[in-house]
Protein backbone atom coordinates (compact mmCIF):
# COMPACT_ATOMS: atom_id res chain seq x y z
CA UNK A 1 0.00 0.00 0.00
CA UNK A 2 1.22 3.60 -0.97
CA UNK A 3 2.56 5.68 2.22
CA UNK A 4 0.49 8.64 2.57
CA UNK A 5 2.32 12.00 2.73
CA UNK A 6 0.33 15.13 4.24
CA UNK A 7 1.28 18.86 2.14
CA UNK A 8 0.29 21.25 4.67
CA UNK A 9 1.05 24.93 2.80
CA UNK A 10 -1.61 27.54 2.15
CA UNK A 11 -0.27 28.12 -2.36
CA UNK A 12 -2.12 26.30 -4.52
CA UNK A 13 0.87 26.02 -6.57
CA UNK A 14 3.20 24.71 -4.13
CA UNK A 15 0.01 21.78 -3.18
CA UNK A 16 0.36 21.31 -7.26
CA UNK A 17 3.94 21.10 -7.26
CA UNK A 18 4.20 18.81 -4.35
CA UNK A 19 1.02 16.71 -5.22
CA UNK A 20 2.48 16.11 -8.74
CA UNK A 21 5.96 14.94 -7.30
CA UNK A 22 4.51 12.20 -4.63
CA UNK A 23 1.81 10.66 -7.40
CA UNK A 24 4.81 10.33 -9.58
CA UNK A 25 7.06 8.38 -6.97
CA UNK A 26 4.60 6.28 -6.02
CA UNK A 27 3.07 8.11 -3.03
CA UNK A 28 -0.48 8.98 -1.48
CA UNK A 29 -0.76 13.03 -1.78
CA UNK A 30 -3.49 14.78 0.97
CA UNK A 31 -3.11 18.35 1.17
CA UNK A 32 -4.11 21.36 3.81
CA UNK A 33 -4.46 24.86 3.53
CA UNK A 34 -3.24 26.29 6.69
CA UNK A 35 -1.60 24.80 10.35
CA UNK A 36 -5.14 24.41 11.75
CA UNK A 37 -6.42 22.44 9.15
CA UNK A 38 -2.82 20.22 8.94
CA UNK A 39 -3.59 19.27 12.54
CA UNK A 40 -7.06 18.33 11.80
CA UNK A 41 -6.05 15.90 8.61
CA UNK A 42 -3.03 14.63 10.26
CA UNK A 43 -5.15 13.11 13.24
CA UNK A 44 -7.74 11.92 10.53
CA UNK A 45 -5.67 10.54 7.71
CA UNK A 46 -2.49 9.64 9.90
CA UNK A 47 0.38 10.52 6.92
CA UNK A 48 3.78 8.43 7.32
CA UNK A 49 5.32 11.90 6.28
CA UNK A 50 4.15 16.01 6.13
CA UNK A 51 5.74 18.31 3.74
CA UNK A 52 5.13 21.77 6.10
CA UNK A 53 5.48 25.03 5.05
CA UNK A 54 6.30 28.19 7.38
CA UNK A 55 4.20 31.02 6.77
CA UNK A 56 0.48 30.45 6.73
CA UNK A 57 -3.26 31.89 7.78
CA UNK A 58 -4.61 30.77 11.02
CA UNK A 59 -1.87 28.83 12.58
CA UNK A 60 1.80 28.84 11.22
CA UNK A 61 4.71 25.89 10.64
CA UNK A 62 6.53 27.14 13.57
CA UNK A 63 3.48 26.53 15.64
CA UNK A 64 2.07 23.21 13.76
CA UNK A 65 5.44 21.95 14.19
CA UNK A 66 5.78 23.16 17.90
CA UNK A 67 2.04 20.45 18.55
CA UNK A 68 3.15 17.60 16.57
CA UNK A 69 6.53 17.23 18.36
CA UNK A 70 5.28 18.13 21.82
CA UNK A 71 2.09 15.31 20.88
CA UNK A 72 3.48 12.04 22.05
CA UNK A 73 0.94 10.15 19.69
CA UNK A 74 2.58 12.43 16.99
CA UNK A 75 6.09 13.28 17.70
CA UNK A 76 7.09 10.17 15.65
CA UNK A 77 5.75 11.50 12.64
CA UNK A 78 8.83 12.34 9.35
CA UNK A 79 8.45 16.31 8.66
CA UNK A 80 10.03 18.06 6.16
CA UNK A 81 10.02 21.80 6.12
CA UNK A 82 9.39 23.09 2.87
CA UNK A 83 9.65 27.16 3.58
CA UNK A 84 10.37 30.67 1.79
CA UNK A 85 11.62 31.07 5.78
CA UNK A 86 15.38 30.45 5.89
CA UNK A 87 16.11 27.62 8.31
CA UNK A 88 18.56 29.52 10.49
CA UNK A 89 15.09 31.41 11.39
CA UNK A 90 13.08 28.50 12.06
CA UNK A 91 15.66 27.58 14.84
CA UNK A 92 15.82 30.99 16.37
CA UNK A 93 12.31 31.01 16.65
CA UNK A 94 11.78 27.57 18.22
CA UNK A 95 14.98 28.80 20.44
CA UNK A 96 13.12 31.80 21.26
CA UNK A 97 10.06 30.31 22.05
CA UNK A 98 11.40 27.84 24.18
CA UNK A 99 13.48 30.60 26.32
CA UNK A 100 9.68 32.00 26.58
CA UNK A 101 9.24 28.80 28.74
CA UNK A 102 7.91 26.43 26.49
CA UNK A 103 8.44 23.11 25.88
CA UNK A 104 12.02 22.69 23.64
CA UNK A 105 11.74 20.44 20.56
CA UNK A 106 13.98 18.50 18.54
CA UNK A 107 15.07 20.07 14.83
CA UNK A 108 12.91 18.85 11.97
CA UNK A 109 14.13 16.07 9.96
CA UNK A 110 14.67 18.07 6.84
CA UNK A 111 14.16 21.53 5.77
CA UNK A 112 14.24 22.86 2.56
CA UNK A 113 14.04 26.07 1.02
CA UNK A 114 11.83 27.03 -1.44
CA UNK A 115 11.96 26.93 -4.34
CA UNK A 116 12.91 23.51 -4.60
CA UNK A 117 13.89 20.92 -7.35
CA UNK A 118 11.56 18.45 -7.76
CA UNK A 119 14.83 15.69 -8.13
CA UNK A 120 15.74 17.12 -4.44
CA UNK A 121 12.39 16.64 -3.32
CA UNK A 122 11.59 13.42 -4.45
CA UNK A 123 14.99 12.27 -3.13
CA UNK A 124 14.24 13.95 0.36
CA UNK A 125 10.87 12.14 1.14
CA UNK A 126 12.77 8.72 -0.18
CA UNK A 127 15.31 9.55 2.66
CA UNK A 128 12.58 10.56 5.03
CA UNK A 129 10.01 7.22 4.50
CA UNK A 130 11.88 5.21 1.50
CA UNK B 1 -11.04 43.28 24.67
CA UNK B 2 -7.14 41.77 25.24
CA UNK B 3 -5.36 42.59 21.54
CA UNK B 4 -4.16 38.73 21.30
CA UNK B 5 -3.64 39.01 17.56
CA UNK B 6 -3.32 41.97 14.96
CA UNK B 7 -3.53 42.22 11.38
CA UNK B 8 -1.59 44.43 9.86
CA UNK B 9 -2.96 46.09 6.15
CA UNK B 10 -0.08 47.56 4.11
CA UNK B 11 0.15 48.85 0.76
CA UNK B 12 3.74 49.16 1.98
CA UNK B 13 3.92 52.77 0.86
CA UNK B 14 2.24 53.76 3.64
CA UNK B 15 3.25 51.27 6.55
CA UNK B 16 6.53 49.64 6.71
CA UNK B 17 8.11 47.59 9.36
CA UNK B 18 9.03 50.56 11.50
CA UNK B 19 5.12 50.66 11.90
CA UNK B 20 5.45 47.13 13.10
CA UNK B 21 8.35 47.71 15.57
CA UNK B 22 6.26 50.18 17.40
CA UNK B 23 3.64 48.21 17.43
CA UNK B 24 5.42 45.38 19.22
CA UNK B 25 5.41 47.50 22.64
CA UNK B 26 2.06 45.71 22.63
CA UNK B 27 3.84 42.22 23.42
CA UNK B 28 3.83 43.70 27.29
CA UNK B 29 0.12 43.80 27.18
CA UNK B 30 -0.73 40.35 25.39
CA UNK B 31 -0.09 40.62 21.48
CA UNK B 32 1.51 37.25 20.25
CA UNK B 33 0.15 36.76 16.52
CA UNK B 34 0.48 39.30 13.77
CA UNK B 35 -0.74 39.10 10.58
CA UNK B 36 0.19 40.19 7.23
CA UNK B 37 -2.48 41.70 4.63
CA UNK B 38 -1.73 43.26 1.18
CA UNK B 39 -4.36 43.60 -1.42
CA UNK B 40 -3.93 43.73 -4.64
CA UNK B 41 -6.38 45.97 -5.78
CA UNK B 42 -8.76 44.37 -8.76
CA UNK B 43 -8.82 47.06 -11.27
CA UNK B 44 -4.76 47.02 -11.57
CA UNK B 45 -5.12 43.10 -12.99
CA UNK B 46 -8.33 43.33 -14.09
CA UNK B 47 -10.00 42.31 -17.68
CA UNK B 48 -9.28 44.86 -19.70
CA UNK B 49 -10.63 45.44 -23.44
CA UNK B 50 -7.51 44.43 -25.47
CA UNK B 51 -5.32 42.90 -22.73
CA UNK B 52 -7.49 40.38 -20.48
CA UNK B 53 -7.18 39.37 -17.31
CA UNK B 54 -3.27 40.81 -16.69
CA UNK B 55 -2.55 37.42 -14.43
CA UNK B 56 1.17 38.06 -15.06
CA UNK B 57 1.00 40.85 -13.34
CA UNK B 58 -1.40 39.40 -10.60
CA UNK B 59 1.52 37.07 -9.83
CA UNK B 60 4.54 39.34 -9.97
CA UNK B 61 2.63 41.67 -7.53
CA UNK B 62 1.91 39.06 -5.73
CA UNK B 63 5.49 37.63 -5.40
CA UNK B 64 7.05 41.13 -4.73
CA UNK B 65 4.62 41.03 -1.87
CA UNK B 66 5.60 37.60 -0.60
CA UNK B 67 9.30 38.88 -0.41
CA UNK B 68 8.94 41.58 1.59
CA UNK B 69 6.22 39.60 3.94
CA UNK B 70 8.71 36.75 3.88
CA UNK B 71 11.57 39.51 5.33
CA UNK B 72 9.32 41.05 7.91
CA UNK B 73 8.05 37.46 9.01
CA UNK B 74 11.76 36.35 9.44
CA UNK B 75 12.58 39.38 12.26
CA UNK B 76 9.51 38.68 14.35
CA UNK B 77 9.40 34.89 13.66
CA UNK B 78 12.77 34.71 15.28
CA UNK B 79 11.30 37.25 18.74
CA UNK B 80 8.96 34.16 19.00
CA UNK B 81 6.11 35.85 17.58
CA UNK B 82 3.55 33.89 15.85
CA UNK B 83 3.12 35.72 12.11
CA UNK B 84 0.70 34.86 9.37
CA UNK B 85 0.20 36.22 5.62
CA UNK B 86 -2.39 37.05 3.39
CA UNK B 87 -1.91 38.25 0.07
CA UNK B 88 -5.16 38.93 -2.20
CA UNK B 89 -6.48 40.21 -5.26
CA UNK B 90 -9.89 42.24 -4.71
CA UNK B 91 -11.62 45.11 -2.72
CA UNK B 92 -9.53 45.95 0.00
CA UNK B 93 -12.17 46.71 2.79
CA UNK B 94 -13.95 43.12 1.79
CA UNK B 95 -10.70 41.03 1.66
CA UNK B 96 -9.87 42.11 5.13
CA UNK B 97 -13.13 41.62 6.50
CA UNK B 98 -12.93 38.52 5.58
CA UNK B 99 -9.41 38.08 6.62
CA UNK B 100 -10.30 39.61 10.02
CA UNK B 101 -13.34 37.18 10.38
CA UNK B 102 -10.89 34.32 9.39
CA UNK B 103 -8.22 35.11 11.78
CA UNK B 104 -10.20 36.67 14.72
CA UNK B 105 -8.29 39.47 14.76
CA UNK B 106 -8.27 41.80 18.16
CA UNK B 107 -6.96 44.55 16.03
CA UNK B 108 -6.56 46.25 12.19
CA UNK B 109 -3.70 48.34 11.83
CA UNK B 110 -3.88 50.47 8.40
CA UNK B 111 -2.36 53.84 7.19
CA UNK B 112 -3.31 56.17 6.40
CA UNK B 113 -5.23 57.05 2.56
CA UNK B 114 -4.15 59.74 0.58
CA UNK B 115 -7.36 60.48 -1.53
CA UNK B 116 -8.26 63.42 -2.21
CA UNK B 117 -11.95 64.55 -0.81
CA UNK B 118 -13.48 64.06 -4.20
CA UNK B 119 -11.69 60.87 -4.92
CA UNK B 120 -13.06 60.02 -1.18
CA UNK B 121 -17.28 61.05 -1.70
CA UNK B 122 -17.09 58.80 -5.11
CA UNK B 123 -15.30 55.58 -3.84
CA UNK B 124 -16.09 55.74 -0.32
CA UNK B 125 -12.98 55.88 1.82
CA UNK B 126 -11.03 53.20 2.96
CA UNK B 127 -11.31 53.98 6.25
CA UNK B 128 -14.83 54.56 6.61
CA UNK B 129 -15.66 51.40 4.74
CA UNK B 130 -13.27 49.20 7.41
CA UNK B 131 -14.89 50.55 10.04
CA UNK B 132 -18.22 50.04 8.68
CA UNK B 133 -17.38 46.58 7.98
CA UNK B 134 -15.05 44.74 11.13
CA UNK B 135 -16.77 44.73 14.46
CA UNK B 136 -12.44 45.39 15.62
CA UNK B 137 -11.01 48.35 16.46
CA UNK B 138 -8.92 49.89 13.80
CA UNK B 139 -5.97 52.06 14.35
CA UNK B 140 -5.42 54.64 11.80
CA UNK B 141 -1.51 54.44 12.14
CA UNK B 142 0.45 57.29 11.04
CA UNK B 143 4.00 57.68 10.42
CA UNK B 144 6.67 58.37 12.81
CA UNK B 145 7.52 61.81 11.27
CA UNK B 146 4.24 62.81 10.57
CA UNK B 147 3.30 62.73 14.93
CA UNK B 148 4.64 65.78 16.24
CA UNK B 149 5.12 64.05 19.66
CA UNK B 150 6.01 60.03 17.83
CA UNK B 151 7.94 58.64 20.84
CA UNK B 152 8.28 55.12 18.76
CA UNK B 153 5.33 54.34 21.51
CA UNK B 154 2.16 54.82 20.27
CA UNK B 155 0.21 53.55 23.25
CA UNK B 156 2.39 55.78 25.97
CA UNK B 157 0.18 58.72 26.46
CA UNK B 158 -3.46 57.97 24.72
CA UNK B 159 -6.31 60.53 24.69
CA UNK B 160 -9.88 59.34 24.68
CA UNK B 161 -12.09 61.62 22.94
CA UNK B 162 -15.61 61.17 24.46
CA UNK B 163 -19.11 62.05 23.21
CA UNK B 164 -20.74 59.76 26.13
CA UNK B 165 -20.98 57.21 22.90
CA UNK B 166 -21.11 53.56 23.94
CA UNK B 167 -18.50 53.05 21.36
CA UNK B 168 -16.31 55.72 23.01
CA UNK B 169 -16.80 54.83 26.46
CA UNK B 170 -15.60 50.98 25.64
CA UNK B 171 -12.25 52.60 24.47
CA UNK B 172 -11.49 53.12 28.41
CA UNK B 173 -11.74 49.06 28.44
CA UNK B 174 -9.88 48.65 25.75
CA UNK B 175 -7.05 51.23 27.29
CA UNK B 176 -7.38 49.51 30.63
CA UNK B 177 -6.23 46.05 28.87
CA UNK B 178 -2.89 47.96 27.67
CA UNK B 179 -2.22 48.79 31.04
CA UNK B 180 1.67 48.15 31.29
CA UNK B 181 2.07 50.39 27.94
CA UNK B 182 0.18 53.84 29.13
CA UNK B 183 1.73 56.51 31.15
CA UNK B 184 -1.26 58.69 31.07
CA UNK B 185 -4.55 58.98 30.26
CA UNK B 186 -6.25 62.18 29.05
CA UNK B 187 -9.85 61.78 28.73
CA UNK B 188 -11.60 65.32 26.50
CA UNK B 189 -15.00 66.17 26.08
CA UNK B 190 -15.84 68.44 23.27
CA UNK B 191 -18.80 70.59 24.92
CA UNK B 192 -21.31 72.31 21.47
CA UNK B 193 -20.81 75.79 21.45
CA UNK B 194 -24.20 75.88 21.28
CA UNK B 195 -24.99 74.57 25.06
CA UNK B 196 -23.17 78.05 26.09
CA UNK B 197 -23.97 80.57 23.46
CA UNK B 198 -26.02 83.47 24.76
CA UNK B 199 -26.21 82.33 28.56
CA UNK B 200 -24.21 83.64 31.37
CA UNK B 201 -21.22 82.73 32.39
CA UNK B 202 -22.54 81.39 35.73
CA UNK B 203 -24.60 78.97 33.12
CA UNK B 204 -21.02 78.22 30.90
CA UNK B 205 -19.57 77.78 34.00
CA UNK B 206 -22.20 75.12 35.28
CA UNK B 207 -21.42 73.23 31.93
CA UNK B 208 -17.83 72.58 32.38
CA UNK B 209 -18.40 71.53 35.63
CA UNK B 210 -20.76 69.06 34.80
CA UNK B 211 -19.02 68.17 32.15
CA UNK B 212 -15.70 67.74 34.05
CA UNK B 213 -17.44 66.25 36.36
CA UNK B 214 -18.30 63.28 34.24
CA UNK B 215 -15.34 62.82 32.19
CA UNK B 216 -13.83 62.67 36.42
CA UNK B 217 -15.65 59.21 36.60
CA UNK B 218 -14.43 58.09 33.56
CA UNK B 219 -10.83 58.81 34.65
CA UNK B 220 -11.49 56.99 37.92
CA UNK B 221 -11.97 54.44 35.78
CA UNK B 222 -8.34 54.14 34.80
CA UNK B 223 -7.32 55.16 37.79
CA UNK B 224 -8.96 52.24 39.92
CA UNK B 225 -7.12 49.80 37.43
CA UNK B 226 -3.79 52.19 37.94
CA UNK B 227 -3.73 54.13 35.25
CA UNK B 228 -3.14 57.80 36.08
CA UNK B 229 -5.44 60.02 33.94
CA UNK B 230 -6.21 63.17 33.70
CA UNK B 231 -9.68 65.18 32.20
CA UNK B 232 -10.55 68.04 29.86
CA UNK B 233 -12.98 69.99 29.07
CA UNK B 234 -12.94 71.83 25.30
CA UNK B 235 -15.59 73.75 23.70
CA UNK B 236 -15.78 74.41 19.49
CA UNK B 237 -15.50 72.15 16.24
CA UNK B 238 -14.86 68.10 17.72
CA UNK B 239 -12.32 67.94 14.68
CA UNK B 240 -10.49 71.04 15.48
CA UNK B 241 -10.82 70.80 19.32
CA UNK B 242 -9.40 67.47 19.29
CA UNK B 243 -6.21 67.48 17.15
CA UNK B 244 -5.32 70.79 19.51
CA UNK B 245 -6.21 68.75 23.24
CA UNK B 246 -3.96 65.69 21.38
CA UNK B 247 -1.25 69.17 20.66
CA UNK B 248 -1.36 70.73 24.32
CA UNK B 249 -1.49 67.14 25.88
CA UNK B 250 1.27 65.74 23.74
CA UNK B 251 -0.55 62.47 22.91
CA UNK B 252 1.00 59.79 21.30
CA UNK B 253 -2.69 58.54 19.91
CA UNK B 254 -6.15 59.58 19.88
CA UNK B 255 -8.86 57.11 20.71
CA UNK B 256 -12.23 57.69 19.26
CA UNK B 257 -15.85 55.88 19.33
CA UNK B 258 -17.02 55.28 15.88
CA UNK B 259 -19.70 56.55 14.53
CA UNK B 260 -23.23 54.09 13.77
CA UNK B 261 -24.20 56.48 11.06
CA UNK B 262 -24.87 54.88 7.56
CA UNK B 263 -22.54 55.15 4.55
CA UNK B 264 -24.74 57.62 3.07
CA UNK B 265 -25.13 60.47 5.78
CA UNK B 266 -21.74 59.89 6.49
CA UNK B 267 -21.04 61.48 2.77
CA UNK B 268 -23.44 63.87 2.99
CA UNK B 269 -22.50 65.37 6.85
CA UNK B 270 -19.22 63.79 7.72
CA UNK B 271 -18.16 62.11 10.59
CA UNK B 272 -15.73 63.12 12.86
CA UNK B 273 -13.92 60.12 14.15
CA UNK B 274 -13.48 59.60 10.52
CA UNK B 275 -12.48 63.12 9.56
CA UNK B 276 -9.89 62.67 12.44
CA UNK B 277 -8.40 59.31 11.10
CA UNK B 278 -7.82 60.78 7.72
CA UNK B 279 -6.43 64.16 8.60
CA UNK B 280 -5.18 64.15 12.35
CA UNK B 281 -1.33 64.45 12.54
CA UNK B 282 -1.86 61.52 15.42
CA UNK B 283 -2.20 57.93 15.08
CA UNK B 284 -5.79 57.45 15.34
CA UNK B 285 -7.67 53.86 16.94
CA UNK B 286 -11.34 53.66 16.31
CA UNK B 287 -13.51 51.80 18.55
CA UNK B 288 -16.48 50.24 16.93
CA UNK B 289 -19.83 50.20 18.63
CA UNK B 290 -20.61 47.06 20.40
CA UNK B 291 -22.11 44.16 17.83
CA UNK B 292 -25.75 43.54 18.57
Amino acid sequence: MAKKVLTVDDDPDVRLFTTTVLEENGYMPVEAGNGEEGLQMIQSEKPDLIILDVLMPRQSGIRLYRELRTNKSLAKVKVIILSGIAKKTFLRSQQALTEFGETAVPEPDFYLEKPVDADVLAETIKKAIG
Amino acid sequence: MKIKKLMFVTKFEDLGFDAIQALLSMRKASLEHIVFMNVIEREKVAMQRGVGYKKDEAVRMKEAANIRFIDWAERLFEQGMEVGVYIQVGTLAAEVTKAVQKEEADLVVIGRTHKTALEQFYSGSTVTEMIRRVSVPVLVYKPVSDSPFATGQPFERPLLATDWSPASLRGIDYLVNLKGLIEEVEVVHVADQKDIEGTSAMHAQKTRKDTKSRLEELCRRFQDAGIAARSHVYVGDPEEEIEKAARESQATLVVLGSSSKNLWMERWIGSTPRAIAEKSAFPTLLIPPAQK
